[in-house]
Parts: C-alpha cells; structure tokens; sequence
C-alpha cells in the first residue's frame, strides 16, 4: 500500500488552497483568484498579486460572469467562497456563460455537505448533483487538504470547468503523504484493500469509511474503501472492478442520497450491466438538517461510521 | 462633429441592414425578434462599421475591440450587421438560419461561430463577462474597449448592476455598455409595471460616464463612438441610445405584438415599402 494513514493529524485546506493560489499565481501569469467576500485565505495572494485579484463584495452571479469574460480573454480564473451560493445562487451563470462557452474556470468550495455549522441555509448538500449535471463541467470532492494542493496544481492542465469541493477547510483530517498518489481527473483511489464488500465515499467521509472498515476488520469482515474524489467524470472501471470483486457496494456521503455520488454509482451499475450482489446508500434523507457540527449531524441522520459498520453487517447477513 | 459622409455612408448601411431583416424574416419559418432588431440596426452599423476596431480578417487579434451582446435574442441584427462588414456570407446566414446544425441561430454561440465575441441569450449576463474581459485588457495594458450591447428590458437583471457597481468600482475605463433604450419589455412598455426612470442616473450612481443621444440619428451615434474617454479613463461609459422598437416599420413600432414575429408575404412587402419609404425621407418619424 502506498496510502498512509495519519489519522490524528489535521490541516486547514483552507489555508493549503491559499497558499497554493500564491504558488500559482507565481508560475502562471494567466492566474486570477476571485471571491466574493469570502476571500480570507486569499490575504497573501492579494498582497502579491493585486491586479489579479477581484473580491465583488456579496455578488456571486456577477462573479461567475467575470470569471467567464476573464477565461475568454486566456486566464485561468479560480472562484474561491462558500458552497451553497457558489453552486445555486450563481447556478445559471456557471451554466450558460462558463460551461456553455467550455471555459477553463475552477470553482474551490468550502463548507461540503452538513460541516458549515451555519444551519441549513449554509449547508451544501444539492451541490454535487447541480454542478454534476452542468455540461462541460468536473466535479471532484476533496477531504484530504494535503491533496487540495496537487489537485489545483493538476487542474492548470485541464481546459474545462471544474468544481473542487471541499470539506469544511478549517480543520480537515490528513489521509494520504503528500506526493502518494498521482491524482488524475476521472480515477478513483483504493485506499484500503478488502474482499467482503467496499464502501465507496468522498471528501471528508472517506476518514469515515476507513474508521468502519477498521472497526469491522476487528470483527473478522474485510472491507475495501474508495475514494471516489473524482465524481463527474466517474472511474466506471473501478466502480464495476469492485462490484464484481466484493459483491457488496455501500455508498457514504455527506450529500443528499439523491443525485451524488450513490446516484452516479447506480448509473454506472444500470448502463454497463454489472451489477454488485447488494447496493446501499447512506448520505443525508430528504430533510433541511438545521444546526449542529457535521459529526453531530452525521450521526443524527445515520450516515456516520457507526451507520456504516450496521450497514456493511446487514449487507453481509 | 460626425463627418457627413462618413454619415451617408452609414445610413445607407443601415437602409441596407433594415431590407436585409425584413427579408430573412419574411424568408424565415419562425419567429425573429424583428422589433428589437429594428431598434438596434442603426447603433449595430454604427459600432461593426464605425467605431470598432476589429477586422474580419483577423478575428481573434489580441489588439481588436471586443463586442458582446448581452441581448443574444438580437444575434440576427448582429449576423447581418457583420456580414456587411464581410464576417459572414448574409446568403448563408438566410439559407440556414435557425436549421439544424446551421452557426446561425436566434442566439449568438461562440463555439459554433468563430468571430462572435461570446455566447449570450439568456438575459442580463454580458455586463459581467464584458467587465472580465475588460479586467484582463487593464491587467495586461491593452489599448482595446470591450463593448457590451444590451437591451434596456434586461437591466431588470439583478446581475447588470452587480457588475455595474463592480466596473464602476474597480475604474474599467475601457468598458463601454451600450443601452438600446427602446422603452418596451416583451409585453409591456417601460412604466406599465416596471419603471426603470430614472435610467441614465442609475448608471450615474455605480459612478459610470454616461452619454445620452438618440440612438437612430447617425450622427449623434457617430459623434458618441467618437469622442469616448480614454480606456485608461477611470470611469466606465455608458452610451444610452433613446430608440424605437420596430424602427422604420409602421405597423411594428411600439407595438407590444412585434417584440417577435413572422412576416406573411403582404407584411413583408409593406415593410421593405415603409423602410423605402423611410429612407427618401418620407416615412415615420417616429
């Protein structure tokens, strides 16, 4: 195995996609960051490179149309900002004036699924399924801030839309060394081998499916994890390697079941004709979740690692 | 003070443009947006044959102006306007306009038509990708205006002053929005429901130059292409044009039914009469 675990080690993606911007606005002239008013971790960026920073103050649909007259012209624009305005208020503008012309313009969000902390208003939990049904546009979801990093540097060479989702970015769980894996858009990584089903997850709640298949294999049942960062475009291969392999597929997300990565995973099931034996998902019901910490509301909604080991041991009965 | 012949020549242009319309439409199975073309054919031939600085030939120099319409439901009015430039073949544009697979349709796209600026149809989004174009030639110190057209009916967007209050506020000197005024919405004039008076000071408000002018007095649209602020000015311009929707074509001015329509045989030949008309000098003055 290539991937280590640092399971009580944590780091700010916030603070790595800010100071990653920077290393980029270096080496490449045709880089612009754009917020806003969300722009805190853009401080040094700004000082550096003031005429390639734009903050809008609160307008988010102006900023994705910028952001498309700015790739018109040759640049590279990255929006950073929180992910529920982002993706729905400035919906129509990421479709028709970025994804419609095929412009190279990544979107960074923070705050995925129930991990805001600001209630349902702030909650990103529609995101995936909005940005994944864009035409044109990638959607990838991130927990490891340690790959924030090598994913931005990957994206200078990708020359369509990508939307790059983050977990809550104050204080995310390191899984992978740095340099451990070459991430490329469209494949999805094994992080854990294992035999008797897979949990398949992303961003943050691959910590979550590591953390069940840990608790698991001391009960004697081998669980393979996924991340499946890359969800638009899918690794259908991988997805139908592990369903022929272990039979089992349980799907965890921090996103509405409807529309994310489960959705996408039973596309991939129905279109190529290979089908696992068992198919669950778990991920956030049809319900404004409120207040509460992601964890506290992961619980609440069943779809945490304690959810996870009941599922898998139902699954194998 | 417009040059009179540089005038002519333009008027004739648009006399030419206004029977070409009426033709396509009179030509065309479905519906054009004749009445928001009309009102913009003479600022169009203003700016593709007078104030901008592109050339068909090179039509992605770094160094021409840049025009987007924002009212992508005008991209007809724009086509011809730029065949008479020599963009395009108009006898192309009219044997395929809105058919499968054609580069010509009721909404400009840049991906199936090189030469358009960018892609538009839903309303009340040029401003913005206007002002990013316009960020990017200040950054790099070009010398060339980006230009955004949009509709007076459009501006009802919440998005056209988000970017107005941005361009306003980062100094896009080399900015220029062009407002065809014709005081009508789809199915309604200005006043009726929305009352988008007082227009020009809005503009003022987000701290943009504005210049008013009738925007079917060639000379006028002359004399404000002209004498724009430098693009290294610290304000953006706007240039509200006061027009006419259905210009030239008695039985479509003001008229809420020619916001969009088809031209029967007879319609047509009345049409191409009014223009005829308008054009010796004898038609509604409108």
């Amino acid at each position: 195995m290539k991937v280590t675990f640092n399971f009580g080690s944590f780091l700010s993606a916030r603070s790595v996609m800010g100071d990653t911007m920077v290393e980029l606005g270096e080496n490449y002239k045709n880089v612009w960051a754009l917020t806003a008013d969300t722009g805190g971790a853009l401080k040094e960026y700004k000082q550096k490179f003031p005429d390639r920073y734009i903050d809008v103050g609160v307008a988010e649909q102006n900023l994705a149309g910028i952001a498309a007259g700015l790739a018109l012209e040759g640049n590279v624009p990255f929006i950073a900002g929180m992910i529920p305005f982002m993706t729905m208020r400035a919906c129509e503008q990421n479709r028709t004036a970025i994804c419609y012309q095929d412009l190279p313009v990544r979107f960074i969000g923070t705050g995925g699924g129930l991990t805001s902390g600001g209630g349902s208003t702030h909650n990103a939990m529609e995101d995936i399924s909005i940005m994944k049904s864009m035409v044109n546009m990638a959607v990838l979801s991130i927990g490891d801030p340690n790959m924030v990093r090598d994913i931005m540097l990957l994206s200078m060479t990708y020359p369509h839309p990508l939307y790059i989702r983050l977990a809550q970015g104050k204080k995310d769980r390191m899984l992978y060394e740095p340099g451990a894996y070459e991430y490329k858009i469209g494949m999805g990584i094994t992080a854990r081998e294992g035999k008797d089903a897979t949990i398949i997850s992303h961003g943050e709640m691959v910590f979550e499916a590591l953390e069940a298949a840990k608790t698991l294999a001391d009960e004697g049942i081998d669980v393979r994890v996924v991340d499946m960062y890359s969800i638009k475009p899918v690794d259908k291969d991988l997805v139908c390697k592990v369903a022929r392999e272990t039979g089992n597929i349980l799907v965890l997300e921090d996103h509405l079941m409807e529309g994310g990565l489960a959705s996408t995973i039973a596309d991939v099931f129905v279109d190529s004709g290979v089908y696992p034996k068992k198919f669950k998902r778990l991920g956030i019901p049809q319900v404004f979740a409120g207040f509460g910490s992601g964890e506290e509301l992961r619980a609440k909604f069943g779809y945490d690692k304690t959810a996870a080991v009941a599922a898998i041991k139902k699954m194998l009965k | 003070m417009a040059d009179a012949k540089e005038v002519s020549r333009l008027k004739a242009l648009a006399y030419e443009m206004r029977k070409k319309l009426i033709h396509l439409c009179g030509n065309y199975d479905g519906i054009v947006h004749i009445g928001g073309d009309l009102s913009m054919t003479d600022l169009l031939i203003g700016l593709y044959h007078h104030g901008l600085k592109v050339d068909p030939k090179q039509i992605g120099s770094p160094t021409r102006d840049r025009f987007l319409l924002s009212k992508g439901h005008g991209a007809v009015c724009m086509y011809i306007a730029m065949s008479l430039r020599g963009y395009f073949d108009y006898d192309e544009i009219v044997r395929t306009y809105g058919q499968l697979d054609s580069a010509y349709g009721m909404h400009p796209c840049k991906i199936q038509l090189p030469g358009v600026d960018c892609s538009s149809g839903s309303l009340g989004q040029g401003l913005a990708m206007a002002a990013g174009m316009a960020f990017s030639a200040k950054q790099k110190k070009e010398a060339h205006r980006v230009f955004c057209m949009m509709g007076d009916g459009e501006t009802c967007e919440g998005e056209v002053w988000e970017a107005a209050n941005t361009a306003g506020s980062y100094k896009l000197g080399n900015l220029i929005g062009v407002v065809d005024r014709n005081k009508q919405l789809m199915t309604s004039f200005d006043g009726d429901y929305m009352n988008l008076e007082p227009y020009a000071d809005k503009w003022r408000a987000f701290n943009w130059n504005v210049v008013e002018f009738n925007g079917h007095d060639m000379a006028q649209i002359v004399d404000a292409l002209d004498n724009l602020p430098p693009v290294t000015g610290s304000r953006p311009t706007a240039l509200i044009a006061s027009t006419v929707k259905g210009k030239g074509v008695s039985f479509m001015e003001k008229n809420i039914g020619w916001h969009a329509g088809a031209l029967s045989p007879e319609d047509m030949q009345k049409a191409l009469a009014d223009i005829e008309a308008g054009f010796a000098g004898k038609g509604s003055a409108a």
